[in-house]
């Protein structure tokens, strides 16, 4: 079994007081909180600060942690035979086990286990980023995780459980999936616990999502958006025609219907293309004669309003 | 290793009762029902909120939002000690937290990125 390092994980020396520790992990808690950060490991962070914090608030749980010695974090080491009849119920193969099974079991922990209380499984909760495709077509993702199982004698190890599991079409950003009772196991008659799936979409090079509604910016180039042309857009259903009226102004979303992403029961988002008038940086000579021309022939005045807006400021 | 296949069902698609929520979101009863009368956590028809029987909650059903909540106030209750109240504020600030980060995203979808 891997050593972790709970005084360590809360910033303290070994000799903290209860004081200490309990302010040390609400500062902990206030900034990495997964329901309160915005960090980026945030929910690993909170994890290990939970931990430590669970086994070192708790008089008994603390004593026999430093009866453990110190170690470096990391390193591998074994709990001294006495250790397990002092503070265990039940025996435990130490190998499969991680540091926090072990003071999850003490006695007269909070989650002391020889009492045959029935007791619900763990929920357990993962974050799932799938591609716009994918989302779009639905798709299959394997899961691998490992889990504290309980046997009825309470005596604990960990479990790898592996998964596929089909998420169906209809996902986007921010939806959460529940499979039920694929959680830890219940003890002693309790319910299994469930596995919550948050689905975040991944970054794409051309769509960019809202809900079931995709948004996908559309060059033109200055003649196409002022005379109008029919071109084919890339959607994630496929290839559609897209007709562009004369006149388009940048900044105009071009709407097609239930080209989106579809949603979970019935029905398709839509998807808008959002006008850009794009310019050449580099204009050869002849082309460069007929910009001039146009500039040239044309009356039209882009800024007329500013004439009309500026003079009524006055 | 055994591979476990599953059958998944979309947060969006429950309807729970109040005996249902509890135990999905671990949030006793008494404390669901404390957190309903503040108004923390709705159930799907507010309106039918009248009479003897559906205050003591018989009646309510509770969708994904409902799920979404208690499941929040119960890591918040563990992991910060919070009581009644300070449940209640949070929940709706994170609420309006979701409620802007959902228009950001949408105003950011329809940000131009190629702008040349």
């Amino acid at each position: 079994m891997k050593y972790k390092d709970y005084y360590a994980s809360l910033g303290l020396a070994r000799g903290a007081s209860d004081e200490d520790i309990k302010k040390a992990y609400r500062r902990l808690a206030r900034k990495y909180h997964p329901d309160v950060s915005k960090e980026s490991d945030a929910e690993e962070k909170f994890k290990e600060i939970a931990e430590a914090y669970q086994t070192l608030k708790d008089p008994e749980k603390r004593a026999a942690y430093d009866q453990l010695g110190a170690h470096p974090a990391g390193q591998e080491f074994q709990p001294p035979p006495h250790w397990q009849q002092q503070f265990s119920d039940a025996p435990f193969s130490s190998e499969e086990l991680d540091l926090s099974d072990l003071f999850a079991h003490l006695r007269g922990g909070a989650a002391h286990r020889s009492a045959r209380m029935s007791m619900p499984g763990h929920d357990y909760e993962i974050g799932v980023a799938i591609t716009i495709e994918q989302a779009f077509h639905g798709t299959q993702i394997d899961l691998d995780l490992n889990m504290p199982e309980y046997d009825e004698q309470g005596r604990v190890r960990r479990v790898p459980r592996a998964f596929k599991a089909r998420v169906p079409k209809g996902a986007t950003d921010g939806q959460r999936l529940r499979l039920p009772g694929k959680g830890g196991k219940g003890l002693h008659g309790g319910r299994d616990g469930d596995l919550y799936l948050n689905i975040s979409l991944r970054p794409h090079a051309l769509y960019r999502a809202s809900g079931h509604d995709l948004y996908l910016d559309l060059p033109l180039a200055p003649w196409e958006a002022v005379l109008g042309t029919s071109l084919e857009v890339p959607t994630p259903g496929g290839t559609v025609r897209l007709k562009v009226p004369p006149g388009t102004q940048a900044g105009r979303h071009l709407r097609l219907p239930q080209r989106g992403l579809p949603k979970p029961k019935e029905g398709q988002g839509d998807l808008y293309a959002i006008v850009q008038i794009a310019v050449p940086s580099v204009v050869a000579e002849p082309e460069r004669e007929l910009y001039r021309k146009l500039s040239d022939g044309s009356n039209f005045d882009p800024r007329a309003h500013f004439a009309v807006e500026a003079g009524h400021a006055h | 290793m055994h591979i476990e296949s599953t059958e998944m069902l979309w947060f969006e698609q429950h309807v729970l009762s109040l005996p249902e929520l509890s135990e999905l979101s671990g949030v006793p009863q008494p404390l669901l029902e404390e957190l309903l009368d503040c108004g923390a956590i709705a159930p799907l028809e507010p309106d039918a909120g009248t009479g003897p029987r559906v205050r003591a909650g018989a009646d309510l059903r509770f969708g994904a939002q409902a799920l979404r909540a208690a499941r929040t106030a119960r890591r918040l209750r563990a992991d910060f000690e919070f009581d009644v109240q300070a449940l209640a504020v949070a929940l709706s600030l994170l609420d309006r937290v979701a409620e802007l980060e959902a228009q950001l995203r949408e105003l950011r979808a329809q940000q131009p990125q190629r702008v040349r």
